[in-house]
Order: structure tokens, then C-alpha cells, then sequence
């Protein structure tokens, strides 16, 4: 087996992300289970309220899941793919004996563990978190909603995305174990994006920064949906305590640090990996630590701030949204942009991203050319 | 040029212990061509590291133009290796996204050289400096890494199994670009290898084994690339 359950188990950024996904869904579709069972007994002047609320927790729950469901699926692609590259001679070695792809790629099951573990920690969550939801209804005069256990929320929750997970890694899996052993033992490098040469006479860190940050675009993408997640989540917690409770405000918050943490350190580690060599070159050559922070990392801050500002941005729209088309007929505080929101978001952001940068630049010191001469 | 007095390495602690360097002292003169030789495992790689100042030695000194570098600390460690030392590796090492003419730049920016276009003229890449590492082929990689490491000016050029990778042909080729580099700027190389054969185009030739040299010798008569054995 090439695979264990321990490499499953480290996949602990989609625990996070699946904990977060089935958290959110059951929380609110257990929700909308639930208060559909009342709906004969709401009077007729809080039915619009009543409807709101049912559309709301239909809305965040399509919203967030379905995004989150997508990080999941290309957090797991991308850990696979990092996996395989990291391993592609010992699998050589073993396709090379012989073993058929089938058998190696079967292995692969295990990183859906992490996806049932994040599941059952996300719906025992939601089940746990359940009574602020209600909570909410009850404080707006609508009848009291019983808190009900749905079998079929557990399956469609936990237990089926285990099982696409678990045949999506290993279908990956195999399709990635369609390359010749020869370029598996030579330790096929990750392929990288087609990058235009340019036609300026650049300095070499100038050249190195832009062509690091083109060349992975998906690394680009994982950093700008960290800060994303970020900047939207924590500044749409802070404003939603006004709008609901201050404990829906947290809880978004604290999703919005977590699946910024783990998307970031993620992105981060698969950077300084794929930039090992690099690295440990200019190391050799007599480039200093701040040289290759600024060259190496330093690209990502472009997509780190669009990101925030996309965050900002679509966390703004989106309550606004949710406040003209959904509660438009009910009466609450009415929103307008948090600008002290945004400013301490921003610093603490600027802060806490610089920090993680020169953490993970400190880290790559480890890295020597040597180690990577003789691996 | 280069000095280096009882270097002992000892890599693990404990039962786990193994020693890569017993005591290893050699003297290379400036401008000097040097190959240290041995098989697999007896510790020529190690000792590469040590006189290049990438890794420490767990005891012992080395001194490289006049410098302790044993002595330094980190920061100017990096700063001499900046100003003197350049490698070539067997594994080329280049940035596969970045052109050949940034790859160069790479050295030829730390040394503040702005000719470095003629060493890749000289390397015969002109007409490729705009294509990827991985539109080339093995030898032509051997070149760009070996004209990387001239854009920086070395005074001393440290080797690491430098046609390990490559066919007869460019072997020679690559070692014959070196040799022609070594007596147009003057620095001083030190190539690890186990082919014995290249030994014979080196001023000074180390056998290493078991982590201890077994044998020194001068060659009077030094040969060229294309005149040694393979």
C-alpha cells in the first residue's frame, strides 16, 4: 500500500474546510427541515418574515456549501497531485515491479477519511449550534420550532461525500498514474504554466517574481481565495452581529479564519516546496533571506490583496442583497459599509499575512541544496 | 587558495552516527584544477559542501582565499559565497519556469555583470537564451548552469559530478568548455567525480575513501576533454 491512513488523516485543511461545509448545511437545512413542519402554525402577519427566513437558510445554505464543497473538491486534487509528485519514484518503483495502477491508486481511498471526519465534526457542530438558529426565530414572535434529528441529512452530509471523495481520489489518482514509469522515477517536477518570455531586460528577482507567480496560477488562486475568505468573513461577521445574533456574527468569523488559515498554509507550504530548488540556489549562489521573501513570495501579494478586496467587496453585496430581496418586507437595522469594520480588518489582515510570509521564509532556510543533490 | 585542516563531519548522534569526513586536510592552489574521486558513499560529495561553505564541519578549518569560512557566521557566509564561490551540479538545478537568459542573471545580477551575454555566446545558447530549461537538451542544460555560475566571476568554481547526467560526447564537450573557461578567467575548480579518467585533466587529483583521502597526486602533463578516457 502506498498510501496511509496517516496521509489521510494529515489532510487536515479539508477536515477544516468539510467540517465547515457540513457544518453550515446542517445547520441550516436542518433548520428549514424543521420550520417547514410549522408553517400552518405562523400567523398571518409574520409569514413574510417566516418566508424570509426559510429563503435565507436555503440561500446560505446553496451559497456557502456549494462554494465550500468546491474548495473541498479542489483542496483534495490539490493534495492528491502534491502527494503523487512528492511520491512519483517510489510509485515508479512500484509500477515498475509490476503492480497494476488499479491497485496502487486503490490506496488513495484514504484521503477521503479526512472528508468524513471533517462531516461528522461539521454535523455534530450544526446539531450542537442548532438552538441559536432557532434561538433567532423564537426572538422574532414565530412559533417555536422543535429541534429534530434527520437521518437523511446525515447520509446526504457525511456519508455520501465520503464515498464520491473516496472514488474521486482514487479515480484521480489513476488518471495521474497514466504517466510512463520512466518519468515517474526520474521525479516528474509539477508542470508549471506556459509563461510568455518578456521581451524586457528585467533584473533576475524581477523576473523571478512575476514568473513564480505566473507560473502557478493555481497557487495564486489558493492564496487570493484565503484572503478572500478572510476579508469577507470576518468583516461579515462583524456586521451581521447587528443584523442577527452575535453569535451567528462569531461563528461566521471564526469559519472565516479557520478556511483562511488553512487555505493559506496550504498555498504557503505548496510554494516553498515547489520553490525548493529555487530556493536552496540562491541560497547557494548568495542570495539573502529577504531576497527571496521578496522575489519568491513576494508575487503573492498581488493575488493576497485582490483577493481581500474581492472579500470586502462580495461580503458588501452579498448583505445588501440578502437585505432588499430576501428581507425586503421585514423590518431591520438598515446596513450601510463598516468602515471602521474594514480598517481593522485590513491591519490585523496586513499583519497576520506578512507574519505567515516571513514564518514560511524563515522555514525554507531548512532547505539546502545539498539535501535536494542527494535526494 | 584553499585550505583545509582535519575536517571531520559527523552526520546523526549517537549509535546512529556516521562519519562522512576522518580528518581530511588537502591544499589547492589558486587558479589550480582540482578533482576529488572516489565511489559512492566515500564521502566526496561532503567534502564539496564543506570547502564551499554550504555545510559546517563538525570539527576541522577551512580556509578559501584567505578567508576563515569555517569561522563566519551565517549572514557572512552567504556574503562570501556571493562574492566568491560558484557551483555547477549534476542536476543543472535551473529554474524551469524562467528563460536561459534569466536563468544566467541569476549569478551574472549578483555580480553586477552586465556582459554576461558573452559567456552565453560563449556556452553556444545565443540563439536558444529565450527558450525554458525543458526545451533543451541535457548537455545544452549542463551549459546554461555552467554559464550561470561564470556570469558571477568566481574565484573558485566548485563541481559536483558535472557530467554525471550527460553521454560521452557532451561529457567531453561540457568538461572541454570548462577546461577553456578555467585558462581564459583564471579561477580556481574543484570537480568531485568517479570517473577516474577525468582525473587525468586536473593539476591535482584527491582519491577519497571512507571519508579519509587515500591517495594524492599532481599530473605534470595535464590532458584535454577530449584526449582522456571515458
Amino acid at each position: 500500500m502506498t498510501v496511509s491512513i496517516k496521509d489521510g488523516l494529515k489532510l487536515f485543511a479539508i477536515v477544516v474546510v468539510f467540517a465547515c461545509v457540513a457544518f453550515v448545511c446542517t445547520f441550516f437545512l436542518n433548520f428549514y427541515l424543521d420550520a417547514l413542519t410549522v408553517r400552518d402554525l405562523v400567523a398571518e402577519a409574520a409569514l413574510p418574515l417566516y418566508e424570509a427566513q426559510l429563503l435565507s437558510a436555503k440561500l446560505t445554505c446553496l451559497i456557502s456549501g456549494l462554494c465550500l464543497l468546491l474548495v473541498s473538491v479542489v483542496l483534495v486534487t490539490f493534495y492528491i497531485k502534491l502527494y503523487l509528485d512528492s511520491h512519483a519514484k517510489q510509485i515508479g518503483i512500484l509500477k515498475a515491479l509490476g503492480i497494476p495502477d488499479i491497485k496502487i491508486a486503490s490506496g488513495f481511498w484514504v484521503f477521503g477519511l479526512s472528508v468524513l471526519i471533517g462531516g461528522l465534526i461539521g454535523f455534530g457542530g450544526g446539531y450542537a449550534f442548532a438552538p441559536v438558529v432557532y434561538g433567532v426565530m423564537d426572538g422574532l414572535d414565530l412559533p417555536e420550532v422543535p429541534i429534530r434529528f434527520h437521518g437523511e441529512l446525515l447520509f446526504f452530509l457525511v456519508i455520501l461525500p465520503f464515498l464520491c471523495f473516496s472514488a474521486f481520489s482514487i479515480a484521480y489518482a489513476l488518471l495521474k498514474l497514466r504517466l510512463p514509469v520512466s518519468a515517474l522515477l526520474r521525479g516528474k517536477e509539477g508542470k508549471t504554466a506556459k509563461v510568455r518570455a518578456s521581451k524586457k531586460q528585467r533584473p533576475f528577482l524581477t523576473e523571478l517574481f512575476f514568473g513564480t507567480l505566473r507560473s502557478r496560477p493555481a497557487l495564486a488562486f489558493f492564496v487570493a481565495f484565503a484572503c478572500f475568505c478572510f476579508s469577507a468573513m470576518l468583516q461579515m461577521g462583524f456586521s451581521m452581529k447587528d443584523l442577527s445574533s452575535e453569535t451567528m456574527g462569531i461563528t461566521i468569523a471564526v469559519m472565516g479564519v479557520l478556511l483562511a488559515a488553512c487555505s493559506l498554509l496550504l498555498a504557503m507550504t505548496m510554494l516553498v516546496r515547489s520553490n525548493a530548488e529555487t530556493i536552496a540556489l540562491m541560497r547557494a549562489s548568495g542570495y539573502r533571506l529577504r531576497d527571496y521573501w521578496a522575489a519568491v513570495l513576494g508575487g503573492y501579494h498581488i493575488p493576497a490583496f485582490v483577493g481581500f478586496a474581492v472579500g470586502t467587496v462580495y461580503q458588501y453585496g452579498l448583505l445588501k442583497l440578502m437585505l432588499e430581496l430576501v428581507f425586503k418586507d421585514v423590518e431591520i437595522p438598515d446596513y450601510s459599509f463598516d468602515f471602521v469594520v474594514f480598517g481593522v480588518v485590513l491591519a490585523v489582515f496586513v499583519v497576520l499575512y506578512e507574519l505567515t510570509t516571513v514564518l514560511f521564509t524563515l522555514s525554507a532556510r531548512k532547505i539546502s541544496i545539498r539535501a535536494l543533490s542527494t535526494e | 587558495m584553499i585550505v583545509a585542516q582535519e575536517l571531520t563531519k559527523i552526520y546523526g548522534s549517537g549509535e546512529a552516527a556516521c562519519g562522512a569526513l576522518k580528518g581530511v586536510s588537502l591544499e589547492i592552489g589558486k587558479g589550480e584544477c582540482a578533482v576529488i574521486l572516489g565511489q559512492s558513499g566515500s564521502g566526496k560529495s561532503t567534502l564539496l559542501s564543506v570547502l564551499s561553505g554550504l555545510e559546517r564541519p563538525t570539527a576541522g578549518k577551512v580556509i578559501c582565499d584567505g578567508e576563515e569560512i569555517t569561522a563566519m557566521n551565517e549572514k557572512q557566509l552567504t556574503d562570501f559565497r556571493k562574492r566568491t564561490v560558484g557551483f555547477v551540479f549534476q542536476q543543472y538545478f535551473l529554474l524551469p519556469h524562467l528563460t536561459v537568459e534569466a536563468n544566467v542573471r541569476l549569478c551574472a545580477d549578483l555580480a553586477k555583470n552586465k556582459d554576461y551575454g558573452e559567456i552565453i555566446r560563449a556556452v553556444g545558447l545565443w540563439e536558444k537564451r529565450t527558450r525554458r530549461p525543458k526545451e533543451l537538451s541535457g548537455g545544452e542544460q549542463q551549459r546554461v548552469s555552467i554559464a550561470r555560475a561564470l556570469a558571477k566571476k568566481p574565484k573558485v568554481l566548485f563541481l559536483d559530478e558535472p557530467t554525471g547526467a550527460l553521454d560521452e560526447e557532451t561529457g567531453r564537450n561540457v568538461l572541454d568548455l570548462l577546461c577553456k573557461a578555467q585558462q581564459e578567467i583564471g579561477f580556481t575548480a574543484v570537480m568531485v567525480t568517479h570517473n577516474p579518467s577525468i582525473a587525468d585533466m586536473a593539476d591535482k587529483v584527491f582519491v577519497m575513501n571512507s571519508g579519509k583521502i587515500a591517495d594524492m597526486r599532481t599530473n605534470a602533463q595535464k590532458k584535454t576533454a577530449f584526449e582522456i578516457g571515458w
